[in-house]
């Protein structure tokens, strides 16, 4: 059962995307839509209308607008300032997508600051009978953490608890942060959105689930959009242990760990921990190799993680080192794309 | 010395939740009715020390005192920290005759000619084990006595368990217990876990076996949920079949709730489809953790549903058959084939 470690492997690093053709062309005509509630269903998935039905063809016909297999090189720290990079990292993320947001404005972020703490405030109120508990909620923009000339930049939100000690907030620890990106967005879908609409389809959050449940509710009733979750599956595990292990000649993963579960009771968790330059010899002997996907039979793939990051199958992400970051994050903005409903 | 039996009592009063702490103060027995009658369990943790100490300086108790309390605590909860598992070899003539007292006595006097600094304190309990809980110094410091170490073994048996324990202790220990059983040497059982009971039932093989039968006719009813009779006969019968083979290896009814089993991959990687990785030379390292809340019970699962083949790899097997959840997994050197096969 557990030790066809052959089968596990190609699984993993037949996950290479080969040079394929077939793209599902989207016909440029954008269809003329009456309310703007109608315009954001015209989601990603209908933009590969040819391959619907085929969920597969799907995510290898997407895949290819991407430059996975070759990691562009370029610094992120030259881009993005390495302070708001570090709140971005080392910290595990719960995702969920969000489809496009209706009129938000770059330029507005400070008074959007002070209405998510007044909504918070409120709201609070409701729930709690006036439990006194204030917040401060910051807004800012993450420069640079964009691929293409299509992504928006990234949001970066923290929420501060109003203590006492006013005037300390630049050391103090924020008690929920969360973010919003777009990295190499697919870019007929984005073009194809009317000029109200920004798609920052990935969002993290991290905190409590409460605080998480009032940013969400906010951004609903200012922006006309919807948050769902966002499972990670396992042929998206898959490619991120593909992708970071591509990454240790130049950082050691020290580890790669996968986590199967197996549905049996109790439940059994299989756990491989595998050396890493084992794995990472392993990743270049099969780079180039068809693609052919085989899965540990009975069981899903439930957790992975390396030295530079750690992923879950319901929707958990760590990204400890920024070398990885956009290629991890374009990843995710496309499976995030993909699960917006029709 | 009264500065030890202070925090040692601090210590033991923080470990202990509220609901044990009553029943074990009662059980210690070293306060008068009175007093204990007049512990306000509902202070905090920090005043309920203060009023123990206050009590235990009344009674006069000293530090051996307190230790008696901390031992009655682990064993009546033993789950706490990791277990390891060891086991004595060749025993010597007269090993089977070896009594409690004599056991006692060799093995404080030999743990003191090693260690100069070394306190055992030793507490037979009525399942014939044999607790000991040692607090190490050396030759310039006092006895720990805030991290002992607690070995439990059974006369007339050759099964250690120990928990809290570095390798230079193991040394030392290893070397009084040896002389104390009458055996010549000791090895590690490669079995450990957080749940005690768990390890000692596996490896003492207190659980219930299942052996081969012709007619399983008692496993099939009880495991039987209710007869399917559109099921064809034959699949049935495979299925009772695999049901049988996973209950002879892993046994019937409730299984001691080992937690976890880990086999470090040293064997050269194999794959029909990848040749360059296949005619590599060094063997491909990797560490397989199978973790349960009852892994016995999980794999039972698997084998009788079919996710795991028929007959059951000795892979998994091993795990009850040999009482150990550790293995290295190496290539056999000779023969063609290059078996997996589980070594030392």
């Amino acid at each position: 059962m557990c030790f066809r470690r052959s089968s596990v492997w190609i699984g993993v690093a037949k996950m290479v995307p080969a040079r394929q053709k077939s793209v599902a062309r989207t016909p440029n005509s954008v269809v003329q839509r009456k309310s703007k509630i109608k315009s954001y269903r015209q989601s990603y998935q209908s933009m590969t209308a040819a391959s619907r039905l085929c969920l597969t063809r799907a995510l290898t016909s997407l895949w290819l607008n991407t430059s996975r297999t070759a990691p562009k090189s370029d610094n992120i720290l030259d881009k993005v300032d390495p302070r708001q990079l570090a709140s971005l990292m080392k910290t595990e993320w719960q995702l969920s997508y969000v489809t496009p947001l209706y009129q938000f404005r770059y330029t507005q972020l400070k008074s959007y600051s002070r209405q998510l703490s007044a909504f918070m405030a409120a709201e609070k109120e409701q729930v709690e009978d006036g439990a006194t508990q204030n917040f401060k909620v910051s807004f800012s923009v993450v420069h640079g953490l964009v691929e293409t000339d299509y992504d928006a930049e990234t949001i970066l939100i923290q929420i501060y608890s109003k203590s006492f000690f006013a005037g300390q907030n630049e050391h103090q620890k924020p008690v929920w942060k969360g973010w919003l990106a777009c990295v190499n967005g697919n870019r007929d879908y984005i073009n194809s959105l009317p000029k109200e609409f920004i798609s920052l389809p990935l969002f993290g959050s991290s905190g409590t689930e409460a605080l998480t449940a009032l940013v969400k509710s906010w951004f609903q009733k200012n922006f006309d959009c919807c948050f769902g979750s966002l499972e990670i599956n396992h042929i998206s595990l898959q490619w991120l242990v593909a992708l970071w292990t591509n990454y240790h000649a130049e950082s050691n993963i020290k580890q790669l760990q996968m986590i199967w579960t197996l549905p049996v009771q109790p439940l059994l968790q299989v756990s491989y921990a595998v050396n890493p330059v084992d794995a990472w010899e392993l990743w270049c002997s099969v780079k180039g190799d068809q693609p052919e996907l085989v899965d540990l039979s009975a069981g899903s793939l439930s957790s992975v993680s390396t030295a530079l990051g750690s992923a879950k199958c319901r929707g958990q992400i760590k990204i400890s080192n920024s070398k990885c970051m956009t290629t991890t994050l374009t990843l995710l903005t496309e499976c995030a794309l993909l699960k917006m409903p029709i | 010395m009264e500065d030890q039996m202070k925090s040692l009592l601090r210590q033991l009063v923080r470990r202990i939740p509220i609901r044990f702490l009553k029943v074990t103060l009662e059980k210690w027995g070293r306060l008068t009715v009175a007093q204990q009658q007049n512990i306000d369990f509902t202070q905090t943790k920090w005043a309920l020390a203060d009023e123990l100490i206050a009590y235990s300086e009344e009674n006069r108790l000293t530090l051996r005192h307190i230790t008696e309390l901390e031992m009655i605590y682990v064993i009546d909860n033993p789950n706490q920290g990791m277990w390891h598992a060891f086991q004595l070899v060749d025993p010597e003539s007269d090993a089977p005759a070896v009594e409690l007292m004599q056991f006692k006595e060799q093995f404080k006097s030999h743990l003191n000619e090693l260690v100069r600094n070394v306190s055992v304190k030793m507490k037979k309990n009525t399942d014939e084990a044999v607790w000991i809980r040692i607090a190490w110094g050396d030759s310039c410091s006092r006895p720990n006595n805030m991290r002992p170490t607690y070995v439990v073994h059974y006369l007339q048996t050759p099964y250690v368990f120990v928990t809290r324990l570095t390798s230079k202790q193991k040394t030392l220990l290893s070397q009084a217990m040896i002389i104390a059983t009458r055996h010549q040497a000791i090895k590690d059982a490669h079995l450990s876990g957080r749940n005690f009971s768990a390890i000692r039932d596996l490896l003492m093989q207190e659980y219930e076996q299942v052996f081969p039968a012709k007619y399983p006719s008692a496993l099939v009813e009880r495991n039987q949920i209710a007869a399917l009779p559109n099921i064809e006969r034959e699949q049935a019968e495979a299925e009772v079949n695999r049901l049988q083979m996973a209950c002879e290896a892993f046994g019937g009814g409730k299984l001691p709730q080992l937690q976890s089993v880990v086999y470090k991959l040293e064997t050269k990687f194999k794959d029909p489809s990848n040749q360059t990785f296949t005619e590599r030379e060094k063997p491909f390292n990797c560490v397989v953790t199978f973790t349960s809340k009852n892994l016995l019970e999980s794999l039972r699962h698997c084998a009788s549903s079919g996710i795991a083949s028929t007959p059951i790899t000795p892979l998994l097997s091993s795990i009850p058959r040999r009482g150990r959840n550790y293995f290295v997994i190496t290539d056999k050197v000779s023969g063609p084939s290059s078996q997996i096969n589980p070594t030392v």
